[in-house]
């Protein structure tokens, strides 16, 4: 635990006048950092082609991996079949991509073509509904799904392999299938003292009210050593790195009345994100100059919007991009920091299955994609995405040891042993404008914690009057 | 020991100045930064000055606390920071299952309703000193070290290097006119005292010094920067007053003024970057600004120009007026209708009512219109006999003449509005030969 490792020594107490030796100075910790984000790198930028390839792509490099999983799974001879070459009532094994048809999901064809002058489709919580129905893919053909196979779990894009029969009337009975699960992981390197990495998300920069702002400067001031007695400062100073799971900016930033209001009304206004950035970056300058960061865009963040979001430009942050300390990763982010994969995102593929699933946790949704291994399968679906071509970069191809999602409503975390002993941590990154907290990753143990922040607020003792006013 | 006694003197003095005096929240951070203190050391002081004063009894003070520790919710231990009231400090610790720390956060003569005007403070007093903002913390960063520009360069980010000679003239020049007059006079002053008193030697120190710390001064840019100053200024000026009679007192002082006097010069630096920025937003904001409005200006004008062309194309006289607007088409026009009008005078206000035609008597005139094809084409023919000249002359005449010194007003107006006349009318003559056809 970081309290622990932060207890104070007798003879040091800050509730004295000052004495001579009080002023330590910690050196911080520098682990070993070595940043993977050409992986997600767009490339050429040629937005004119198909979604298609991508899941051609994603199950060309998925199909042997299930095949092996099968074949584990339901014994070495079982018959793997494509569907084309299915026969009515045959026991076999088809690996596919799923796909869900959902009569709520927003369709922009739907609207257009139904000359009716519909409403919008509303937006909801959820877009499934009792009528959805599951169909697998492959190369060539689809087929309906039935059976032992949850089909308000399941989302479009994930490759899975399942196992049954095609009954007489075209549908495939599922009995069993299996995903691709947990890939191969790297042995991660013997740690002599704790070291952390603290994640954050969801600072919402630039939003109406300011109240979470003295909670930002709290984690801040804690971060570069400054708040705390000498022990608080000393454990602040194994904190080697801060990563930033994106959403810097508020939502509220985003405004769009720049492109519908006449162009006259809104001559001398500022876009809301210019004063936001100005903000991050002198947050940010103060955290560069004591501690390594990391900066990941995310969905209201000034860069491109489809995933792999790319780093925020540097010439946001005049003042902090002096320093080498600041790193601008891309949305899903690998990098390794002493040995210790990380591998995560900036939430918006956890959050986009919430949508189209019947799962709610943002944890259990962590550990879907990893079984799935793949970081995104709703994407190009219902989530935007770059028209990849020959590859599919969500895939993952090795086990990161923390796996994160940023800007989760709580902050949870698990530990994950996989089948060939591969040990991940799942954390969900928490929003920090509205939890006032952020969690440490100790790279020695792989243990997760939660760090909160409070101020205190005028409601606080004005409850009860509130109550009778009202 | 003595030196130490002095020295919370000192401090204690001008917490109580700027607690009482300013009416300030002292925060930690702004006591550090201010005071150029280590962080610690800025909470001790705090925590002295808070406990001094209770103990005089005198004017109510209110303070707040930072508490952190281990805190277990519902089964999940999280580590907790927080910054509390005096009054919840004790209630707070107890739900704590392991304190790490606490310590005075603020101090303040008002009690605070919420902690917003902490961060206020706290903000404020990083963006003014926000080079050294981490200088007095408790950690170092051995690899937060500013890249040069090669470096950054080569890390395919090229910064704008252009900004600097602009910014590094804006703000001397200001603070050049608040601060030469103030600092000299508070140096003078300060150094007034003691001057008698210094030995030649320590005197050369000072002098020494001297230039240094109103250098840095004098590049700080901020109003409040200067009142600060004048705060240090009484900070000394108290400590001269007390003891003028100790040289080696003054000696100390000299190293603490500059190391003082080093941090401002970083941050002198920093508010030359801070606060030049924002003019330079604007400037841009306001050229672009401009340039829309005389886009807008000169398609509104366009707009004029072509109806207006309308009704003057058939009056060649104001052809002289009308050549300043060189709309590529009608001077073609016109000067092939000006022949004919110079051989048949009378054939003037029939002109203007042709296009309209709404003459039927027979006379024979020339006749110039356009056709389908755009040509002007003149024609003499016969039109209506009974038509009685003077009458419609007249009646013409004036109206054409109004029309005419009405438009030629116009353009008048419009070429002093737009002083910059000869880009946009090009521009517009390109526009109407297309929209022409």
């Amino acid at each position: 635990m970081f309290s622990d490792l932060s207890t104070p020594r007798d003879d040091s107490s800050l509730l004295c006048r000052p004495t001579e030796d009080l002023a330590p100075v910690f050196e911080r910790a520098s682990p070993a950092y070595s940043p993977c984000f050409e992986r997600f790198g767009v490339g050429e930028r040629s937005f004119s082609r198909q979604y298609a390839h991508i899941y051609a792509a994603r199950l060309m490099q998925m199909r042997p991996l299930l095949t092996e999983k099968a074949e584990q799974k339901w014994g070495s001879d079982v018959l793997v079949r494509k569907l084309c070459d299915l026969q009515a009532g045959e026991q076999c094994c088809i690996v596919g991509t799923l796909f869900k048809r959902m009569d709520l999901q927003p369709s922009i064809l739907k609207e257009i073509s139904e000359e009716h002058n519909l409403l919008p489709q509303p937006p909801r919580v959820k877009y499934i509904s009792d009528t959805d129905e599951l169909i697998l893919e492959d190369e060539l053909q689809r087929i309906k799904l039935e059976g032992k196979i949850n089909r308000d779990r399941c989302v479009t894009g994930s490759v899975i392999a399942v196992y049954g029969a095609e009954r007489n009337d075209g549908k495939f009975t599922v009995e069993d299938f299996c995903t691709a699960d947990l890939p191969a992981q790297s042995v991660r390197p013997a740690l002599d003292s704790d070291r952390f990495v603290l994640l954050v998300s969801g600072l919402g920069l630039g939003s109406s009210h300011a109240d979470s702002m003295l909670g930002l400067q709290l984690l801040v001031d804690m971060v570069t050593g400054q708040l705390g007695d000498q022990g608080e400062q000393s454990g602040a100073a194994t904190i080697s790195r801060v990563l930033m799971a994106g959403n810097l900016l508020s939502q509220s930033t985003q405004d769009k009345d720049g492109s519908t209001k006449a162009k006259y009304l809104t001559k001398k206004t500022q876009a809301g994100s210019v004063e936001a950035i100005r903000l991050l970056d002198e947050l940010l300058f103060q955290l560069v100059t004591s501690v390594p960061v990391d900066v990941m865009p995310g969905q209201y963040d000034p860069t491109n919007y489809t995933l792999p979001q790319q780093p925020l430009h540097r010439c946001m942050f005049p003042l902090s991009s002096v320093y080498p300390t600041l790193q601008l990763a891309s949305n899903p982010y690998q990098a390794t920091v002493d040995g210790v994969k990380f591998l995560g995102t900036s939430g918006q593929n956890v959050s986009d299955i919430v949508r189209y699933s019947s799962m709610n946790s943002h944890l259990e949704i962590l550990e879907e994609t990893l079984r799935l291994r793949h970081l995104a399968p709703t994407a190009p679906d219902t989530l935007g995405c770059y028209p990849f071509y020959m590859k599919d970069p969500f895939i993952l191809e090795e086990c990161p040891h923390v796996y994160f999602s940023g800007n989760a409503p709580t902050f949870e975390s698990k530990r994950l042993t996989g089948a060939d002993g591969q040990e991940i941590l799942l954390v969900t990154v928490p929003t920090f404008h509205s939890t006032q907290t952020a969690c440490l990753v100790n790279l020695r143990t792989l243990e997760c914690e939660p760090i909160s922040f409070t101020a205190f607020s005028a409601g606080d003792d004005d409850e009860s009057e509130m109550n009778i006013s009202h | 020991m003595q030196l130490l006694n002095k020295m919370d003197e000192l401090y204690l003095d001008n917490i109580d100045e700027y607690v009482n005096d300013h009416d300030k929240i002292v925060t930690y951070k702004w006591l550090s930064l201010t005071l150029g203190v280590h962080v610690n050391t800025a909470k001790q002081m705090l925590y002295h000055y808070l406990d001094h004063k209770r103990k005089e009894s005198s004017a109510q003070l209110h303070a707040t606390y930072f508490v952190s520790g281990k805190c277990v919710d519902n089964g999940h231990t999280s580590h907790k920071a927080s910054v509390v009231r005096e009054e919840q400090l004790e209630e707070f610790k107890s739900k704590m299952s392991l304190i790490v720390s606490v310590h005075v956060y603020s101090v303040q003569k008002a009690l605070l309703r919420d902690s917003g005007p902490l961060y206020a403070v706290d903000y404020d007093a990083v963006k003014d000193n926000l080079l050294s903002c981490s200088k007095y913390s408790a950690i170092r960063c051995s690899s937060a070290v500013p890249m040069s520009s090669v470096e950054r360069n080569a890390q395919q980010a090229p910064p704008p290097p252009v900004l600097e000679p602009q910014q590094s003239k804006k703000p001397s020049t200001n603070g050049d006119t608040t601060s030469k007059a103030r600092p000299a006079k508070s140096i003078m002053g300060m150094f007034a005292g003691k001057a008698a008193v210094a030995k030649s030697q320590d005197g050369g120190k000072e002098v020494k010094s001297e230039p240094q710390e109103a250098a840095a001064e004098v590049d700080v840019p901020k109003g409040k920067a200067s009142a600060k100053f004048n705060h240090m200024m009484n900070f000394f000026g108290n400590q001269s007053m007390k003891k003028q009679e100790k040289p080696v007192k003054e000696e100390e002082e000299v190293a603490v003024e500059s190391s003082l006097a080093e941090p401002r010069q970083l941050e002198k630096v920093q508010g030359e970057k801070v606060t030049t920025e924002p003019p330079k937003y604007n400037k841009k904001d306001s050229r672009s600004k401009t340039k829309r409005l005389q886009s807008s200006d000169s398609e509104e004008d366009k707009m004029e120009k072509k109806k207006r062309r309308r009704i003057k194309k058939p009056v060649p006289d104001s052809s002289e007026d009308e050549d300043v607007i060189p709309d590529s088409p009608p001077p073609v026009a016109m000067r092939e209708t000006s022949p004919a009008p110079t051989m048949e005078p009378a054939s003037h206000p029939g002109l203007s009512e042709t296009t309209k035609i709404r003459k039927r008597r027979r006379v024979l005139k020339s006749r110039t219109f356009v056709d389908e094809e755009d040509c002007i084409v003149t024609e003499k023919g016969y039109e209506s006999e009974s038509y009685s000249e003077d009458e419609s002359a007249t009646k013409q005449a004036p109206t054409k003449n109004q029309a005419k010194t009405k438009t030629s007003a116009s353009n008048e107006k419009k070429s002093q509005k737009k002083t910059t006349e000869n880009k946009a009318t090009k521009q517009a003559s390109i526009m109407g030969f297309f929209q022409k056809k």
